[in-house]
This record gives C-alpha cells, structure tokens and sequence, in this order.
C-alpha cells in the first residue's frame, strides 16, 4: 500500500511540476468566468457581468427556458466542447510522457528493481495519469457548480456527474496512449496514435451517423412516396369511376377533361411508382454499408456518447429540452409541429434513437475496449527486459 | 567455517533478441560481509548479470538465490538497495523527495523514511541539498543521491553499478571511503566498475567477466599469487661472473641488466642473495616485494580467453547449447 500511494503521490507530483497542467487550470478559470459572466434578469439574458442586456420573452430570471438553457450551455457546450475537446487534447500531451519516462533508460532500473510487482506499478501510474483529468474536471465542476446555483438558484449536484464521465471518456483514449507509450516508449509517437485513433473513431462515428441520416431521410421518403402512390392510385380510381358516369351521361366537355386528369393521373402514378423505386434502391444500397459501419464501430469506444449522457442526466427533470432552446421552438402549439421535411424527422429519429442507447451500453462496451488495450499494454510491459 | 553466501547464482543464461548472448553460464558467489567487485570490459555482461539480479531483465535461464530466496522474488528486494548505471531521477523531485519516494518503493515506514532521509543526505554530504530539485544536480551531486537512495532502506546488500561514473577525484575519494566504512559495518557490497584501481583497495573478492562468462574468480591475493615476486635494483649492470654465482632462482633483464627478479620468492630467500651481492661489491638501490596490479591480472584475464578485449559487445550468433 505504502508503495501504491508512493507512486500516485509522485503521479500528481510530476503533473503539478508541468506547466501545462497550470495552463488547463488557467484555461478552465477562464471558462468558468466567461460562463458566469452570462446571466439572467427579469427582463431577459445578461451578458458580461450585467454590462450588456437582451431582453426576452421566454428567457428570464426564474424562467424554466432559463435554467434549460443555463444548463444545456454546461452539458453542451462547455463540457462537450472545452473538456471533451480542447482540455482533453491538453491532458494528452501532458499525460502521454507518463509512461515513456517511467519506462527511459536510467529511471526503469530504480523503479524495476524495487519489492513492488510489476502489475502494481503498471495499474498504479495508469491511475496516476487519469488524475491529471479527475483532479482538472473535479476543480472545474466545483466553479461550475457554484456559477449555476449563483445564477439560476439551484444548486444542482448533477453537475459533478461530469467528473467520472469525463474521465472514462479520457480513459478510453489514455489506454491507447499507454499502449503505445509501452510499446515504442516514445512520448511523441504515443501522441501521435493517440490522436490519430481518436480522430479515425470520430470519422467512423461521423459516417455512421451521416449514413444513418441519410437511411432514416430515405425511409421517410419511401414512406412519403407510398403515401403519394396511394394518394395517386385513389385519385386514379375515381376518375376511372368518374368517367365511367360520365361517358354514360354524354357529356363531351367533361368526358374530355376527365380523360385528360386519367392520363395526367396515370403519368402521375408512373412517377411516383418510379421514384419510389429507384429511393428503395438506394434503401436498399444503404443498408448493407450500415452494417459494415456498425461492424466497425461496434468495438471501438463510445466517446462522444459518454460525455452525451451528461446532458441526458442533467437536464432529466427539465420540462423542456436544449435541443427545443436551440431549434426556437418554444412548445407552443401549432408551431414544430405538422409539416416537417424528411431531414427534420431523421434528426428526430437519430436523437431519439440515442437516447434509447442505455448507458451501461455505452460505457461497458467502452470500458471492455479499453480492459482489452490495457491487457495487451500490461503484457508488455510485465514481460519486457528494461 | 564456511562464508555464508548472500548472492549464489550458477549457470546463468541471457539471450536477447537477434540471437545476442549476453550471458554464456556464468556462476558466481558473493559472501556475506564482504566487497565482491565484478570487472569486465564494455559488453561483457557485468550490467546484465546485475539486471537479472535486480529483477530488471529476466534471465533465459538461471539457478540462484539472492539471501537464501530465489533470484526474482519480489520482497527478497527490500534488503537490498541498488545504484544503476546511468541513472536517472524524476526532475520534478527534490532530493529529499527522491531518497523518500524510492524508499517508500521498497516499503520502508514513514517514520522510519522521515529519519533516514536527513541521516543519509549526511552521510553522502548533501545535507544542504535536501530541498533542492534533483534535475538542477551535477553528474557527481547525482551519484551522491544515488549512494543514499540504495542506502535508505537499510539494505544488507548493496549493489553498485559504476558508483563513481562521473564523479570528481575528491568525490571518488570520499565514496571510497564511504564503501570502506560500509564494509566495516559487516554490509555486502556488490561493485560492479571499470576503475580498477578503486576497486583494488576496496574488494575482498572479483570476479572478472569476458564476453559473457566468468574468466577469473577469488580474492585479490589469490588471483596474483602466482605473479608475486621479489625485485632487487642494483647501482651499475650485474658483472657476468657474479650472476653465475646467485644460482637459477634469480633473473636478470635482458632490457635491464641493473634489475634481478626472484619470481615466486619469499624475504628468507632473498637474504643469501642480497648477501652474494653485497659480498660482491655491488651496490643495492632498492628491495622490494612485487605483485600483479589488478589491471595487470584483469588485461590477464582478458587475453587468456582468447577474445579481443578491445572488442565491446556480447557474442552475436549460434553458441553451442550448454
């Protein structure tokens, strides 16, 4: 015990001693100010410490719209995009030398040759690097916290949820770190992969999910067309039965115009019959590329949906969602509603469909890619001469 | 009585990658209380040996106890402290720092740590150094906090891998007297350095390695024993006719006529030639009892296996299975 704490306490002694990790802390006062700076007052939005107003009709101090929006600013944007994206990237590369340096020629022997198992040190500097993010994401969250009860009164403990998520979204990119910090003990190259596989899943997530838009797009519009061909069929069939009368009451102009309206009618159901063909083609081209994207994505980390199920918690007892704040859409009725394009409604379809994805989805099938990497790496490293 | 024996290994193999033998069956024996110094030119495998003992690099194949445990069990490590070659500490730490975390690595207690740290900082003459970032270190202020480190756990053995590497001649000194001291404190120290002449003075014991085996093994006297020999120097070059007369036991140099050796001789047999000399009118400069340097007896070692000790390296390629 005495040497597992001996090397985290030297962990976050060599974190502390790098500049960088002053210059996240730095960064992340600046984020928590920039985020307090926005506020609300009972005529609308705040910005500035109060040097700017906007009024609102929706949002105000106290307002539901308010606090939504308060907090999809936090989940959204600021952990989305400043510790899921810029903080990470730093703790990268101030985390990426942990292992090349504790394995370097001259500080191996020292640490190797010490009454401690190999297993011990290889999962205890592991740990070690993770601090990096929970002590960074931990002081974050406490200035994030204060800043929401300051301005929307509601000291919402959620909020420290973005701690162990942060940092298993971090972990599933420190084990590939680690493993190539292990095999090639260079500080550079284990970036460079780092950066490179996280960059590869976030294409393969992107085209999957692209993919996925365009299939659910497609689907709306098979659906759309079979709508129409029925429209068109029906249509088809009365003026049939319409002639029909027609033709037994004489009535030439009419026999004339009903004729033209079935070989417009048949033109029509020729189209549609075509065009509901040719987009059950491409459904079906689709498809198969949907599952091998699913084939390749399946194994790989579920990054951005971890730190998705931040806003999923937090906003849980909300009335009404971010998404509805962004979209302008105030919950009035008649308005979102009714006649939505295919785009629209394979959006909603996609977002429904991930909030569908239970967590324990997400984050086990991570945490098994990640228990794998670190197998491969911890072999290694147990079995190599130093 | 027998030594007791506190390093004990036989037949020890190591086989790296691209078929490079570092270590071709070597068999050793350190004893308990004494200075047992490992000499070898560059590649010879002395740094390996130390590494399998250490636990760092696992042997191809090896038989041995280390304190009467088998070589590589883990906690066996706690009564032993080791100074690497080319060492290097954490930049981030300060002195005092190092000496705590490596001990707390080999389990030492807290309060135990606390006192040793000030204790051995003095003991190595950085006291003054304790708070101050060991990456701002000389090579030789280095070496110092590496001494103190292998000490801080209050080892029974100590292994030295090149302890004076870098370090100025007050310095090696002052280490020198620092292994001296541990010796006489009944502390097994296990050197491993190419600076022969440190190491005469302060070994009980060397073994020399070749190209990955064991070439010469013992005491310092028993390696050179066969080497010892009286020199007497006379004023002017010996007259033919009195070299008749001192018998076959004496030799004269062809490069010196001025200098008779008496290999393997002892002060009694000396005296009946200083007396024919004297007798003799020749004039005596100088009488002295003559042994083999160590660097005369390591250059020795080399040469016998018949391996070029100018060549570094382990040997490369097939080698008959042992």
């Amino acid at each position: 015990m005495t040497a597992v704490l001996a090397i985290l306490l030297d962990s976050y002694r060599a974190l502390k001693a790098q500049k960088l990790f002053k210059t996240v802390l730095g960064l992340s006062v600046v984020v928590i100010l920039g985020f307090a700076s926005f506020g609300f007052n009972e005529q609308g939005m705040t910005f500035f410490f109060g040097l700017l107003d906007v009024e609102s009709e929706y949002i105000y101090e106290g307002s539901k719209w308010a606090k939504t929006l308060y907090l999809g600013i936090f989940s959204y944007f600021i952990v989305s995009i400043w510790l899921g994206w810029a903080a990470t990237i730093l703790a990268l590369i101030s985390t990426s030398s942990i292992f090349p340096s504790f394995l370097s020629e001259g500080a191996v022997e020292l640490t190797m040759s010490k009454p401690v198992r190999r297993t011990t040190m290889f999962f205890t500097k592991y740990l070690g690097g993770l601090m990096f993010v929970f002590l960074q994401v931990g002081l974050f969250c406490v200035g994030a916290f204060l800043v929401v009860g300051w301005r929307i009164g509601e000291w919402n403990a959620t909020i420290f949820l973005a701690i162990p998520l942060v940092t298993l979204f971090f972990s599933y990119l420190f084990c590939v770190n680690v493993f190539f910090g292990v095999m090639t003990r260079s500080t550079l190259v284990a970036l460079l992969f780092t950066v490179l596989f996280w960059f590869t899943t976030f294409g393969i997530r992107t085209a999957d999910d692209t993919l996925s838009m365009v299939q659910f797009r497609t689907e709306t519009l098979v659906s759309m067309s079979e709508k129409s061909l029925e429209a068109a069929e029906d249509n088809l069939k009365e003026y049939q039965e319409e002639l029909v009368e027609i033709r037994k009451q004489g009535s030439d102009s009419a026999k004339e115009y009903y004729e033209s309206q079935l070989k417009r009618g048949e033109l029509n159901l020729e189209d549609e019959q075509k065009s509901l063909n040719e987009r059950r083609e491409t459904l079906g081209q689709l498809k198969p590329w949907g599952i091998v994207l699913d084939v390749i994505r399946w194994p790989l980390p579920e990054t951005s949906r971890t730190i998705g199920l931040l806003s999923r918690w937090v906003e849980q007892d909300n009335e009404v969602s971010f998404d509805e704040i962004l979209s302008g859409d105030w919950g009035e009725e008649g308005e979102g509603s009714g006649d939505r394009r295919p785009r629209e409604i394979a959006t909603e379809r996609i977002n429904e469909l991930e909030e569908t994805v239970p967590a324990f989805q997400i984050i086990g099938k991570s945490l098994i890619f990640e228990l794998v990497i670190l197998i491969f790496a911890w072999w290694i490293f147990v079995r190599r001469d130093y | 009585m027998a030594a007791t024996a506190v390093i004990s290994v036989n037949d020890v193999h190591k086989t790296f990658k691209r078929r490079v033998h570092a270590l071709r069956g070597v068999s050793m024996r350190v004893n308990e209380g004494e200075v047992f110094g490992l000499l070898g030119p560059n590649g010879a495998g002395k740094s390996t040996l130390v590494k399998i003992l250490m636990t760092v690099i696992k042997p191809t194949r090896l038989q041995g106890s280390i304190l009467g445990k088998p070589v590589g069990h883990k906690p066996t490590l706690r009564h032993v402290g080791y100074l690497p070659e080319h060492h290097r500490f954490p930049k981030h730490l300060r002195a005092g720092e190092v000496l705590d975390y490596f001990a707390s690595l080999s389990g030492v207690p807290r309060k135990v740590r606390r006192k040793r740290v000030d204790e051995m900082l003095e003991l190595v003459g950085m006291q003054d150094w304790k708070k101050q970032r060991v990456g701002e270190f000389s090579k030789g202020m280095q070496q110092r906090i590496g001494i103190a480190q292998a000490l801080m756990n209050d080892p029974r053995i100590l292994m030295l891998d090149e302890p004076t590497d870098g370090v100025d001649p007050v310095g090696r000194r002052e280490i020198r007297d620092l292994l001296i001291r541990l010796r006489d404190e009944g502390r097994t120290i296990f050197i491993n350095s190419h600076l022969l002449s440190e190491l005469e003075m302060v070994c009980n014991r060397v073994a020399i390695m070749v190209k990955g085996q064991v070439s010469m093994e013992g005491t310092i006297d028993d390696l050179t024993s066969d080497s010892r020999r009286y020199e007497i120097v006379v004023q002017d070059d010996l007259p033919p006719a009195l070299e008749e007369s001192l018998g076959t036991g004496v030799t004269i140099l062809e490069s010196d006529r001025s200098r008779l050796v008496l290999p393997n001789a002892d002060s009694l047999q000396v005296q009946p030639i200083i007396d024919r000399l004297r007798s003799g009118g020749v004039i005596i400069e100088s009488v002295q009892p003559v042994r083999e340097s160590l660097e005369e007896l390591f250059m020795r070692a080399v040469n016998s296996t018949g391996e070029d000790a100018a060549t570094p390296g382990a040997v490369k390629g097939k080698v008959a299975k042992p």
